[in-house]
């Protein structure tokens, strides 16, 4: 089963369609880069991945099953792209609070906080509260959210966004940390060369339509890196 | 663990609350209501002496319990608005910042916050309601002997309004702007009551007004009939439908706001 498919899924807001006939599988335990310019429609197939719309047509299927059931989102982290965290909540509170929603047990949930905080570089800051941190840190907050729990399925919109070069590096290894464990891994990204590090599958969608999908190295022509594929795909006149 | 959705809703609820409690508005509102107690005592503190008429002396009871039912009347009315108030923009300020979409990603289902967050919003508003009706039942209780049965039974009809109104309100903010639906919680929950008040007291009334007496959430109505001893009259209206009326309105209408934000795009 994959863990995560859109099957010829369209959908339009008014009158402009964001998605066409999108179809893609991510298998089990993969991890796949969605790509595309602004516009494309890659926040929308993760919002449609995560019930938070419903396609015009199509099918999404989150594990098996339709995203609106809270069932189906069981074991899944998210990374918003524009992520607010609530400004007074103290870091910890919230990774306490998504704890609760995720289901997980008190003793379990102590740890799997203290593991995180520890692994995302927050140890020390578990008491500050949310408001008062910087772009950076907050980003880091929001992996350790996404990461609690040990999920099943990552979807991580733009998460390298606001972190410092270290940031990224660790961002990196967090990712590669998941997968090793069995994680699937969806990331939305314009930072091609992460996503040439991180995953091995990739979408690219060019105006709601899929330009090119599947594992990276089918994807890219011989010698070619990924911006490079990436422009001739969605701007086949300026391909080098 | 599949998580459960009563601890899901107790944990959103509390964090509901908490953002509810950190709006300016929540402060103005604890300020009014200390207000209104001073105004309370100071509206209440005529006991003594002789009441004339004309010439003519007249029963002070019956004039201070006309006082005490119009006065809590509008304090329990007060309560009811500000719940809708708060409750207006609670859900769609958490959806427009971004707040409500980190934890929809969670196995958490649409009725369950919608309904936390109407939880949280009516702990504030109803926590200020209920030290103001408390503080007046009182003062009314201290210095003119009232019953306080009356006003517990006006403070569950306050309540069951506050659902009824709250719930209506967040529905309401799914579609409509939040100012249209700020406005539009004080001028129904101002309309409704008037034509329960005209209703009462044997006026005609034009069709709308007939109907939102008869089937909107009877707020005035319920309120009135729960304290209307203390004045030494009696209403028409049957007790027992307007209760079941107002508990069928705080049922109704929570679960309006379910089902209309699990069709909601977010």
């Amino acid at each position: 089963m994959a863990a995560l498919e859109w099957i010829a899924v369209s959908k339009r807001f008014r009158s402009r369609p964001a998605l066409t006939d999108f179809s893609f599988a991510l298998p089990d335990g993969a991890s796949v880069g969605l790509l595309g310019p602004n516009g494309a429609g890659k926040t929308t197939a993760l919002r449609l991945a995560l019930g938070f719309c419903r396609p015009d047509a199509g099918v999404v299927r989150l594990r098996g099953a339709p995203p609106e059931e809270p069932s189906a989102r069981l074991g899944v982290g998210y990374l918003p792209e524009r992520l607010v965290l609530p400004p007074r909540a103290r870091v910890r509170g919230l990774l306490r609070l998504h704890a609760r929603l995720a289901g997980l047990a008190e003793e379990r949930a102590t740890s799997e906080i203290d593991a995180v905080l520890a692994l995302t570089g927050l140890a020390e800051r578990e008491h500050d509260a949310c408001g008062g941190l910087s772009k950076g840190l907050a980003q880091r907050v929001g992996f350790a959210v996404a990461l609690l729990g040990a999920p099943r399925l990552l979807i991580l919109d733009e998460p390298t966004s606001g972190l410092d070069p270290l940031g990224v590096r660790d961002a990196r290894d967090w990712i590669q940390a998941a997968r090793e464990r069995g994680c699937s891994v969806l990331v939305s990204s314009h930072v091609l060369s992460e996503i040439e590090r991180t995953c091995d599958h990739v979408v690219i969608l060019q105006s709601g339509r899929v330009a090119a999908s599947g594992r990276l190295d089918a994807v890219l022509g011989p010698g070619e890196s990924l911006e490079d594929a990436f422009v001739r795909l969605v701007r086949p006149g300026q391909a080098a | 663990m599949t998580p459960s959705p009563l601890s899901q809703f107790l944990a959103l609820a509390a964090e509901a609350f908490g953002d509810a409690v950190r709006r300016r508005i929540a402060a103005a509102l604890a300020i009014l209501a200390l207000l209104s107690l001073a105004i309370v005592d100071s509206c209440t503190s005529c006991a003594a002496g002789t009441i004339m008429v004309n010439g003519v002396p007249v029963d002070g009871s019956r004039i201070f319990g006309w006082t005490g039912m119009v006065l809590y009347g509008l304090l329990g009315l007060w309560t009811i608005a500000i719940s809708g108030a708060l409750a207006s923009d609670h859900l769609q300020q958490a959806l427009d910042d971004g707040t409500a979409q980190l934890a929809l990603a969670r196995p958490v289902g649409r009725g369950v916050f919608a309904l936390a967050r109407l939880a949280g919003a009516l702990a504030v508003s109803l926590g200020t309601g209920c030290i103001l009706l408390a503080g007046t039942a009182f003062f009314l209780r201290a210095r003119y002997d009232f019953a306080l049965a009356p006003a517990g039974v006006a403070a569950l009809g306050t309540a069951l309004g506050a659902v009824s109104i709250g719930a209506l309100a967040m529905t309401a903010s799914l579609y409509l702007p939040r100012l249209a639906t700020l406005a539009g919680v004080f001028v129904v929950v101002a309309s409704i009551a008037g034509a329960n008040v005209a209703a009462l007291s044997g006026s005609e009334l034009p069709a709308v007004w007939s109907a939102l007496d008869r089937y909107a959430p009877p707020l005035g109505t319920g309120l009135a009939l729960a304290v209307v001893e203390w004045s030494g009259r009696e209403l028409s209206a049957s007790p027992v439908l307007v209760a079941a009326r107002l508990a069928l309105w705080a049922a109704f209408a929570p679960t309006l706001l379910a089902f209309c934000f699990r069709r909601r795009e977010v």
